[in-house]
């Protein structure tokens, strides 16, 4: 199988933020007042060096959200899509503290860390519900890996910065990129 | 002659000039580069932009801090806590049945000697039902998904983790208070002497075989076993109350997320201690000592008791003539 994975090509990234729409959108019905599960970060801004990133769940290999996790609500598809199961979560906020990317959000921010259910992006691949029914919809957002779609921010990228797919085809199209570009700062990183 | 000076002196000028136009094209240039190597190291590093989402910490791309946390928690620290829990519990077990308890000479006297104030009871009591519960939710929430979750079924389990923590942290305040009233109320008769060493040196005379049988060493009000769990509960029942607050009240607080990893590995390092502690507590009142319980029943001890465990204070409260028994 497939290891899905995004990325970002800053030399393309103009901070239009319609990943960030696109991913509102499509995941509308999951998605409590002040969750934004993308983001567009931009350093340097206004002076030489800006650049914009576009940030969200990287779906690790090995990663920080399910080691830490204490009700193992975490969980890999077999295309190596970072999930997690709403029922199990109890919100207590250790997922945020490990990701390193602030991933993971939480609808409160009540006394007694009562932060109620984490969510984040899921890779447009729904949850542990069955796909496409009403609990996957409203806990998860949209299940468009089932369809055989890429997730919406990616596939409504206008400059095409934000690659999402198999990690082997992503990283031979930024590659061919970079070779094509030709200088030596091509490449971010 | 002079001509030549001339040609001279112009061609060095001009070589000069040059080689400081050079210099200054060279500087342009290197400002001009965008080095993206970095981009990428500003980003390790940790570097905050501008984005339009209003969430928590979503200005930083990257929060990169020390991953052995994570093997920490799940290698060490769960398996740790399992071992001071049920490990103590087995090792004081087969300790009772090799040694036997400590049995009053004589039997019970009947006589009740005052010992502790009903508000003493009560606020040892404040501190140690919330205890017992706290440790074990939270060895459910540390270990639980290592030890327990594989025996039983995902429903049962998402219920016992999400009671654990709704319990943990409500049990977290009655614990504080409990802990802060006896840490400050008690500390006076808690201060190490002398004697207390040589308590030590012979394990306070419980051990009922070898050259330590049938000892028993000097004691005051509390004997050194004691002052050693009332001090390790002062100090480590602070750190777990306050790595515990910023994981409680975040939003009052407002941690950084590498500090609140860091609170957490104190606090399971700390709840570790304190539940080694606490078996030890528990045995010790409730098997190994007899009549040792009735202190945190009734709050008077019987007069053997007292005189066999806690000589000092006892010879002291008779000579000073605030011995009281009980009507």
């Amino acid at each position: 199988m497939a290891t899905m994975k995004f990325l970002c090509d800053t030399k393309r990234c103009i901070e239009c933020n319609g990943c960030v729409t696109a991913c509102k959108n499509e995941n509308d019905s999951a998605l409590e007042w002040g969750i934004q599960r993308r983001r567009v970060v931009t350093i340097n801004d206004g002076v030489k060096g800006e650049a914009s990133i576009s940030v969200a769940c990287m779906h690790c290999d090995d990663a920080p959200c399910m080691a830490v996790c204490p009700a193992n609500c975490f969980y890999k598809t077999e295309d190596g899509i970072v999930l997690h199961d709403k029922d199990t979560c109890i919100g207590c906020g250790y997922c945020l503290y490990a990701c390193p990317f602030g991933a993971p959000q939480f609808p409160k921010q009540g006394a007694f860390g009562a932060r109620g259910k984490m969510d984040k992006c899921t890779f447009c691949a729904g949850g542990p519900e069955e796909n496409f029914s009403e609990a996957e919809r409203q806990k998860y957002g949209a299940n468009r890996i089932a369809e055989g779609k890429l997730p919406m921010c990616a596939e409504l990228c206008a400059t095409k910065s934000l690659l999402a797919g198999d990690a082997e085809i992503v990283s031979s199209i930024f590659r061919e990129r970079v070779a094509y570009r030709g200088s030596k700062n091509a490449a971010w990183g | 002659m002079n001509k030549w000076l001339k040609h001279i002196g112009v061609a060095i000028a001009l070589f000069f000039s040059v080689s400081v136009f050079a210099h200054a094209t060279d500087k342009v240039g290197d400002t001009i580069e965008v080095n993206n190597g970095q981009i990428w190291a500003q980003l390790k590093a940790g570097e905050e932009g501008r984005t339009t989402s209003t969430s928590e910490f979503h200005a930083q791309a990257i929060n990169t801090y020390d991953l052995r946390v994570l093997d920490l928690r799940s290698d060490i620290l769960a398996p740790a806590m399992m071992a001071a829990l049920f490990g103590m519990i087995i090792i004081f077990v087969l300790f009772i049945k090799v040694n036997g308890i400590s049995k009053l000479h004589g039997g019970f006297s009947g006589k009740l000697v005052y010992r502790w104030s009903k508000f003493d009871v009560s606020i040892h009591w404040l501190g140690a039902i919330p205890c017992l519960l706290l440790i074990l939710t939270g060895l459910t929430l540390l270990a639980g998904r290592f030890f327990f979750q594989p025996y039983i079924g995902e429903g049962f389990w998402a219920g016992l983790v999400n009671g654990a923590k709704q319990v943990h942290d409500i049990m977290a305040i009655p614990f504080m208070i409990g802990w802060a009233l006896m840490s400050v109320l008690w500390a006076k008769n808690q201060m190490p002497k002398m004697y207390d060493l040589k308590w030590m040196m012979v394990v306070g005379g419980y051990i009922n075989f070898g050259p330590f049988k049938g000892k028993h060493p000097d004691a005051g009000f509390a004997n050194a076993g004691e002052k050693l769990w009332f001090w390790a509960f002062a100090v480590f029942g602070l750190v777990v109350s306050a790595s515990g607050m910023l994981l409680l009240f975040p939003n009052l607080f407002e941690p950084s997320r590498t500090l609140s990893l860091i609170a957490l590995v104190l606090h399971s390092v700390a709840a570790i201690i304190i539940t080694a502690f606490s078996i030890v507590h528990i045995f010790m009142a409730t098997v190994m000592s007899e009549g040792g319980m009735e202190c945190m029943v009734s709050g008077y001890c019987d007069e053997t008791w007292a005189s066999q465990h806690h000589n000092l204070w006892f010879d002291e409260i008779k000579e000073n003539g605030t011995l009281k028994y009980k009507e």
